[in-house]
């Protein structure tokens, strides 16, 4: 295997690598193989301009911010463990793969191209309440809740798009669950003000796990967008309310859990 | 002086009728109270090397041309291994050796549970090794594993193929004479040691013998296994374990990879070392296995009781044995009239290991919760309830106790208790706070053999020197705390040599809370008999009132040898430990969280030798009790009974976060029966109460009913659900609809 | 690969690949530094880059260049490891010297951290054995 460093946002094949707290484990784990990583620390932004973060900012950094919304300062602060928001970039926390079991001990489910999805007849209890038919696997990132509530932008090496529009439900053809293309860099996101803005989430000890469910809720000109981690393939914008869930049979637990954070976190944020 | 006797040893809860030879000792206990050394506060002595990083673990051993092993392990429940090819893993780079099923028994291709070890390599890297496991050309055929317990009770599958029945008194006619009866299920999960530092042994061959360096709780232990795992005279074989990353009961034995090392390291020439990875840690190194406990209590409506009852099914795995989870029912409270039938259901999962008091920690949730759900029935205080049927003496061997100090536990527990007043009044409509009690009982007596030699010189330093391991619990500062105590010197002029069997008498393992009290001992004995020797000395001098550096100080080159042995247990007596805490907890009732703000602990283990290592095995108890209470479960696929929690991220042990006010509290009066100390171990009772104190504590808040570990979110408002149930029942009954 | 470790600096030959916990375990000895699980779950093996707390068993050698590294030999004389053994915050001592990196982490930033902060910085280190109240009284009072 091969490291070299990028030079310019033309990657030129490779696997792109940051802080490597997602890839490393991968590598190691066997559930990524590649010959050459490329280092792409020296050509993502690493500052904060405004609205605009950079995504190689690192959470430890955003955690203690005043000048960002309260959801996503507090989504970082409640993510991962301290190392891990220092090694670990914004961008890198948004593109992180599940942690469904299943997935990570390399079964042959739907996301690793195989046809069937374990979880479903399996241990299932900290997966999908919703979208959940072809794969139940949980999306287990806070931030992207927090960015997804707070309608932000994300611009990469080839375009812009709205945060919602990076991820993808899997589906037969393609199981990945982003949008981003070969050789494509998140560069930026742009979060708006919010004028009030909360992040609630549920794990299952006090600090250093991935949400049973996180809620994100942000009020701007008098609409409000909860968005949720932990109960969809993807981030879940929660536009139908709760009711629309499609439990399994072991984790219609999570359906409560959510129904009183939304709760709260809408009166977190009315004023 | 020597002697043969016939006595009982008790390990785990479990006894056994052995012959030993002891020394006896006729030293009178100190009075009760802190002495000049023991009974205060020490700092380890080996902290600064364990702080610094300087102190080598068997992880961090680097022999010369040592070599690595990476292991083939089952990846199925249940397989036979229909095709095995070591070839391609001999043809890959860096290896030196690679062996299968016909080679150690160690090795199988009849597999009957996942992580079970089929075939080894040894190569020049870790990495190198691994990609040689990774080529092995090997084709199971997968078979049909049984997973479910109750399946296997059906089918007759059990450990030592029948059932443990224990009963005292006539069950049927104790429920008549109830006025109240109740009965409830309990289930308890499977739980993962995880010690921090992995199962690991270096092995190298030497001369005619072998060295194995070893993370283990019992150097003697490994001694005798790999003895005769190898057909060696035990003297043939050294057993080195300076420190070790923690045990809590998985590392008694040598297990298969310390084996498969000397068998790579014969076949080479080499040093190899073989240590597990986190993942096949949590695979195949032990376990404490899940329980149902259907248990069944019949009290007057003082609430004594009349009648307990309870059938235990142990989900065992393939090997182990089946624990005494009944204990607590048999032993903790008087009642004339117990019956208890225990399965050890044989299914194709690891076997288990025992694990910080195994069964006790099961049975005390089961146990426990059940009175307080006697108490809530009969409107009456739990800590009353219990008082009330506190046990004078055994009535299982019908004994009397060599010590018990459990009325004193509850006294000095009632302050605490006394606060659920005003935590209760604390609560809000969305979080709820309660207080919950527990009792716990437990073995800790030790029992002989244990060796120590003391050693003086001309400087008037003493070193003791036994052949023990710490396995973190400080049981080496201890022993230096009674050494220097016993010869009047300053705690800094004693050190501890241990870790070497060939370098020291035999030592006991580090299991069942036992060292303190099985060396202890042995160590005083050592102090006292270089003492003697040294006012012996004095005497025939005509100075006999010479201070001892005055003494030792004419030795120059030659040295005072002290020798000591623990003597036998108090013939006819129960040698036990009590205790009881008292847990405060909040619960949000809309999302099911539980916080564990406060645990008081009080426990009575006779003589406390070091008050601040004794601090620390109660909060790291409780720590543990709250991992297994809250959060931490080994999870497996229900379809193919494959693990699902082998990683850290998955099994969810405690973080500082999670830990709450500790108050602890030690009875520390000496047990005058019990040796030249009186003191008991300290290292399981701390983790029993913590999961019925925290349940009642739950059920004080909400009224809530907790059946099964861990309280989960989802078990959490699973029993909230059913007490909203219960109480609209209740209200709908009364309004007459 | 030029690594600059504790002030000192070392030639490190390693396949692209190899962590830092193994490059500093196994190339220069430096054994202080604990492997618990490799996956960067536990924090044993936490490490300081440029002061910066972080998992070395998942960091790549080859990603580090320049950067100086600080491991638990470095810290021999930092006040925190008197800290540690007077309040007895350890007992296998398996994890200590990863508590003890992060600790000194948090102090130089924060040195006189609440209770909340150092439940809060402290986290991502695991202790099976639960010396966390005695850790926690060892931060508290480490300029004592």
């Amino acid at each position: 295997m091969e490291l070299r460093r990028a030079s310019s946002l033309e990657l030129d094949g490779g696997t792109p690598v940051h802080g490597g707290t997602e890839v490393v484990p991968l590598l190691r784990a066997g559930l990524l193989q590649t010959e050459t990583l490329v280092d792409i620390r020296g050509v993502v932004p690493r500052g904060i301009d405004g609205d605009r973060i950079g995504a190689g900012v690192p959470l430890a950094d955003l955690e203690c911010d005043p000048t960002i919304p309260a959801a996503l300062r507090e989504a970082c602060r409640l993510a991962a463990s301290p190392q891990l928001r220092t090694m670990g970039s914004l961008g890198g926390n948004l593109l992180q793969a599940t942690r469904c079991w299943y997935w990570r001990l390399n079964w042959p489910c739907r996301l690793h191209g195989g046809d069937e999805c374990f979880a479903h007849e399996g241990e299932h209890r900290e997966h999908a309440i919703f979208a959940n038919d072809f794969c139940a696997s949980a999306h287990p990132s806070d931030v992207a809740a927090a960015l997804l509530a707070l309608d932000a932008t994300v611009r990469t090496s080839r375009r812009e798009l709205p945060l919602a529009d990076l991820y993808r439900l899997p589906t037969d053809d393609d199981p990945s669950t982003t949008t981003l293309e070969r050789g494509e860099v998140l560069l930026e996101v742009e979060v708006p003000q919010a004028d009030a803005s909360v992040y609630l989430k549920a794990m299952e000890r006090k600090r250093w796990a991935f949400p049973i469910v996180g809620v994100a809720a942000a009020r701007r000109d008098g609409a409000t967008r909860v968005a949720l981690a932990g109960v969809a393939p993807i981030p879940w914008l929660l536009t139908d309310g709760l009711e629309s869930a499609t439990p399994l049979p072991r984790n219609a637990y999570k359906v409560d859990v959510a129904k009183a954070l939304v709760k709260r976190a809408r009166a977190a944020i009315d004023t | 002086m020597a002697r043969l006797i016939r006595t009982e040893k008790e390990v785990e809860g479990r006894y056994e009728e052995v012959w030993l030879v002891v020394d006896e000792d006729a030293l009178e206990q100190w009075p009760a109270g802190p002495r000049e050394i023991v009974g205060r506060p020490a700092p380890r002595v080996d902290g600064r090397e364990r702080a610094t990083g300087q102190a080598v673990y068997t992880a961090d051993l680097q022999l010369p041309g040592m070599l690595h092993a990476a292991v083939l392990r089952s990846p199925h429940p249940r397989a036979r291994v229909a095709r095995l090819d070591l070839s391609p893993a001999l043809a890959s780079p860096g290896v030196h050796a690679a062996i299968g099923p016909d080679d150690i028994p160690q090795l199988t291709a009849d597999c009957n549970y996942q992580g079970e070890a089929v075939a080894a390599v040894c190569a020049d890297t870790l990495a190198q090794a691994r990609d040689a496991v990774a080529a092995i050309d090997c084709e199971f055929e997968v078979l049909e594993p049984l997973i479910d317990p109750d399946e296997a009770v059906r089918r007759g599958e059990l450990l030592g193929g029948e059932p443990r029945t224990r009963e005292r008194g006539d069950y049927e006619r104790g429920l008549a004479e109830a006025d109240v009866v109740v009965e409830g299920e309990y289930r308890t999960q499977v739980v993962l040691h995880n010690s921090m530092e992995t199962h690991q042994a270096v092995v190298e061959w030497v001369g005619d013998g072998v060295e194995v360096h070893i993370s283990t709780q019992y150097i003697w232990g490994i001694r005798a296994a790999v003895a005769e795992g190898l057909g060696l005279p035990g003297d043939k074989v050294r057993v080195i374990c300076h420190y070790m990353g923690g045990g809590f009961g998985s590392k008694n034995s040598p297990d298969d990879y310390t084996l498969i090392a000397a068998e790579l390291a014969k076949r080479t020439a080499r040093p190899v070392k073989c240590a597990l990875t986190r993942r096949e840690e949590n695979t195949a190194a032990g376990n404490r296995n899940a329980t149902i406990q259907r248990l069944t209590v019949g009290a007057r409506s003082d609430g004594t009781l009349t009648a307990l009852g309870g059938e235990f099914v142990n989900a065992v795995g393939w090997g182990g044995w089946s624990s005494g989870t009944e204990g607590p029912m048999q032993m903790l409270y008087t009642c004339p009239n117990v019956r208890t039938t225990t399965y050890g259901a044989k299914l194709n999962l690891p076997p288990m290991k025992a694990f910080r008091a195994p069964g006790f920690v099961e049975g005390t949730f089961g146990l426990e919760a059940l009175l307080d759900e006697l108490a809530a029935k009969l409107d009456l205080d739990p800590l009353e309830l219990r008082r009330r049927n506190h046990a004078a003496e055994d009535e299982v061997d019908g004994r009397p106790y060599s010590s018990k100090n459990l009325l004193e536990c509850y006294r000095r527990a009632q302050p605490h208790w006394d606060r659920r007043h005003e935590v209760r009044a604390r609560s809000t409509d969305v979080v709820k706070r309660g207080v919950g009690m527990a009792s716990q009982i437990w073995y800790g007596g030790g029992g002989p053999p244990s060796y120590a030699w003391v050693r003086v010189g001309s400087d008037g330093r003493a070193t003791v020197v036994t052949a023990m391991q710490d396995i973190g619990t400080g049981t080496k500062t201890a022993m230096a705390q009674i050494a220097a105590e016993e010869l009047g010197i300053p705690l800094e002029h004693v050190t501890v040599s241990v870790g070497d069997s060939a370098r020291g008498p035999y030592a006991a393992i580090s299991a069942g809370s036992s060292t303190t009290p099985s060396m202890g001992p042995a160590v005083r004995a050592a102090a006292a008999d270089a003492r003697r020797q040294i006012e012996e000395i004095a005497e025939q001098r005509g100075t006999p009132d010479a201070p001892p550096e005055e003494i030792v100080g004419l030795l120059e080159s030659a040295q005072i040898l002290g020798k000591g042995a623990r003597g036998p247990n108090p013939t006819g007596m129960q040698v036990l430990t009590f205790g009881v805490q008292v847990a405060e907890v909040a619960v949000d009732v809309e999302t099911g969280e539980v916080w564990v703000e406060r645990i008081a602990a009080i426990h009575d283990v006779g003589r406390v030798i070091n008050p601040l290592g004794a601090s620390s095995q109660v909060e790291g108890g409780i720590i543990q009790g709250i991992g297994h209470t809250l959060s931490e479960q080994r999870l497996h696929d229900p379809a193919t009974g494959r693990l699902l929690t082998t990683t850290l991220d998955a099994y969810k042990l405690p973080t500082i976060a999670d830990v709450p006010e500790i108050v602890s509290e030690l009875i520390d009066v000496p047990d005058e029966h019990l040796t030249n100390l009186g003191s008991k171990g300290l290292g399981e009772p701390p983790i029993i109460p913590v999961a019925a104190a925290i349940a009642n504590a739950i059920r004080d808040a909400t009224g809530a009913d907790v059946r099964e570990l861990p309280i989960s979110r989802e078990e959490m408002l699973r029993a909230l659900r059913e007490a909203a149930a219960r109480e609209k029942g209740k209200v709908g009954a009364q309004a007459g609809v | 690969m030029h690594l600059s470790v504790n002030g000192h600096d070392y030639e490190v030959a390693g396949e692209v690949g190899t962590t830092l916990a193994e490059a500093l375990r196994d190339d220069l000895a430096l054994t202080g530094t604990k492997i618990a699980c490799g996956e960067g779950h536990c924090g044993a093996c936490t490490v300081l880059v440029d002061g910066a707390p972080i998992l070395s068993c998942i960091t790549l050698l080859h990603s580090l260049d320049g950067a100086r590294v600080t491991t638990i030999e470095g810290l021999r004389d930092h006040a925190m490891i008197d800290s540690f053994v007077r309040s007895d915050a350890l007992q296998c001592g398996f994890c200590t010297p990863g508590q003890i990196v992060s600790a000194v982490a948090l102090v130089e930033s924060t040195p006189s951290p609440t209770r909340e902060q150092i439940r809060h910085a402290m986290a991502g280190n695991l202790c099976r054995c639960g010396a966390y109240p005695k850790i926690e009284e060892a931060i508290r009072t480490w300029r004592d």
